[in-house]
């Protein structure tokens, strides 16, 4: 066995540097459609858990106008179909491994839901970008979700009673009040999933699409080096992951400018 | 008792209990505030004169009793509209008429002095800005803080703060002015001053509902005092008849200790 590292080994994976360069635009585009995706539907999944949608809050009045002490029908009046079901996602989502998660949908789900046969760039076959992009958002998706709330749930109460108690309505303290300041407070953990996601997009490599990782593939296939390969791939990472959490951190330092609780 | 047809706000049988009704924080209290009152609850801990005051803007929701304000019933879901029609109650509106203090000033950190003084009217009654600016200006003027207007609560001491969250609520040009223990987080010495713009808002004629400790307050600028224990409205009478003679044995035990 020779050296686990040589300069050789390097110069050969240098020869592949196509598949290094589509591997890093593809591993960009992914975790660039992922935040995008992941984020909205965070939010959307944030909204459903905080809603205050009872379909049987009527039952909560009994027959002489008023209201139940205690009881099944109080409980039952408590329901919120709408705000289970997004924490039934959001805790499977997390007690569940993304690789399975992906496997799922892509095995499973777009086998059931059959996607044009386009490429993308010349390298890039939709049919496997478009299941990892879906996969890896509903993901951070559920991590984000519990991000945005638990930012929303920490601002003191008090603020939400000054701000209804000037007349404000329970959408403009959101909007004016809770938002502006859970936001802030949460940029450092949104930053961090954001990192995580460029990180975690290298399991799309288990279906098929060429990114970075796949790229380390290619050259171990063809050249039978692994360990050079990899190191590239490292130095690539940290060169797209370090710069983004340097840069998230400087905006966090000018919006907190002045103004810190 | 009768409701009170002009009185600003009719209070009757009041109660706000918790634990399915093991603790009752407000045990069938009545009681109407006119125009003009300035009202001074006073008690001691837990006594539910905090829940009293901040039912009254439904900040607490009663568990059961009416609350009428400016012939009203805030309490009601739905209320008759002008052409007799049940609509939805708009609590916002009548909140927009009740201005209401902290114990821990609540003013919004992210943003400025003015900002924080400027939101709703604009926001809410659609004033512009510039004239909303002009108002908290001449408001912040007559609290003394015109030069903190661009500051942010951080920057304020409490008792700044205070007088900040006061003249913010006065923004709305409420017709009653609620507050709920407004000294009891500030150092000693910047009581003082926050009492004395409370009283000189007595003066120019605002209804006020104080929750508080400061008893030299509530016997020298309350026209009205209201003693609460365990929930309960025990004793209600001038400054002059609860602290000159107490008649409840509670009030008097309670008056023995605090002053």
């Amino acid at each position: 066995m020779g050296n686990l590292i040589t300069a050789s080994g390097f110069e050969k994976s240098f020869q592949y540097i196509e598949h290094f360069k589509h591997g890093l635009i593809v591993t960009v585009l992914l975790a660039f459609f992922t935040v995008i995706f992941g984020f909205i539907l965070g939010i959307l999944l944030a909204i459903a858990r905080m809603s205050d949608i009872r379909p049987f809050r009527f039952l909560s009045i009994d027959r002489n106008g008023r209201l139940r002490g205690k009881g099944f029908l109080l409980t039952l009046s408590k329901f919120n179909p709408i705000s289970f079901l997004a924490t039934c996602y959001v805790e499977v989502i997390r007690s569940t491994p993304v690789l399975v998660q992906i496997m799922i949908i892509y095995y499973g789900v777009f086998r059931l839901i059959k996607l044009p046969n386009v490429t993308l760039l010349g390298f890039l076959k939709f049919q496997r970008f478009f299941p990892g992009v879906v996969a890896l958002s509903m993901n951070s998706a559920a991590y984000l979700c519990e991000i945005i709330r638990s930012g929303i749930q920490s601002i003191d109460g008090g603020q939400t009673e000054a701000a209804r108690s000037l007349g404000l309505s329970k959408g403009k303290t959101m909007f004016h009040i809770i938002l502006p300041q859970a936001l802030r407070n949460i940029l450092p953990a949104i930053a961090n999933e954001f990192v995580v996601i460029i990180k975690e997009s290298a399991i799309a490599y288990t279906i098929g699409v060429p990114d970075l990782m796949s790229a380390v593939n290619d050259v171990r296939g063809a050249a039978s080096i692994i360990m050079e390969p990899l190191l590239i791939a490292t130095a690539v990472y940290f060169c797209l992951c370090f710069p983004t959490s340097k840069l998230i951190a400087y905006f966090e330092r000018r919006m907190s400018r002045g103004n810190v609780r | 008792m009768e409701m009170c047809a002009d009185c600003l706000i009719s209070v009757r049988n009041l109660k706000k209990y918790f634990n399915n009704g093991t603790i009752k924080a407000l045990d069938d209290v009545s009681v109407d505030i006119n125009k003009g009152d300035v009202m001074v609850v006073i008690g001691p801990s837990g006594s539910g004169k905090s829940t009293l005051l901040r039912s009254l803007n439904l900040t607490e929701e009663p568990t059961d009793g009416s609350i009428v304000f400016d012939g009203v019933d805030i309490t009601s879901k739905k209320i008759p509209n002008e052409k007799g029609k049940m609509v939805k109650l708009d609590i916002d509106k009548h909140r927009q008429k009740m201005g209401m203090v902290f114990q821990h000033f609540n003013l919004f950190p992210h943003m400025t002095i003015l900002d924080n003084m400027i939101l709703a009217p604009v926001k809410v009654k659609h004033m512009s800005k510039t004239e909303a600016k002009e108002k908290a200006l001449s408001l912040l003027q007559r609290v003394g803080l015109e030069d903190r207007a661009d500051a942010y609560p951080i920057q304020l001491s409490g008792g700044q703060k205070q007088r900040v969250a006061i003249v913010r609520a006065l923004m709305m040009e409420p017709q009653v002015m609620l507050f709920d223990e407004p000294t009891s987080a500030l150092d000693p010495e910047m009581v003082g001053e926050v009492l004395s713009v409370m009283k000189e808002l007595a003066q120019s004629g605002m209804t006020m509902v104080v929750v508080t400790h400061e008893m030299g307050f509530a016997r020298e600028v309350g026209n009205r005092v209201l003693f609460m224990d365990e929930g309960k409205l025990l004793e209600e009478g001038t400054p002059g008849e609860i602290f000159g003679s107490p008649k409840h044995p509670r009030l008097q035990d309670f008056l023995s200790k605090v002053l």
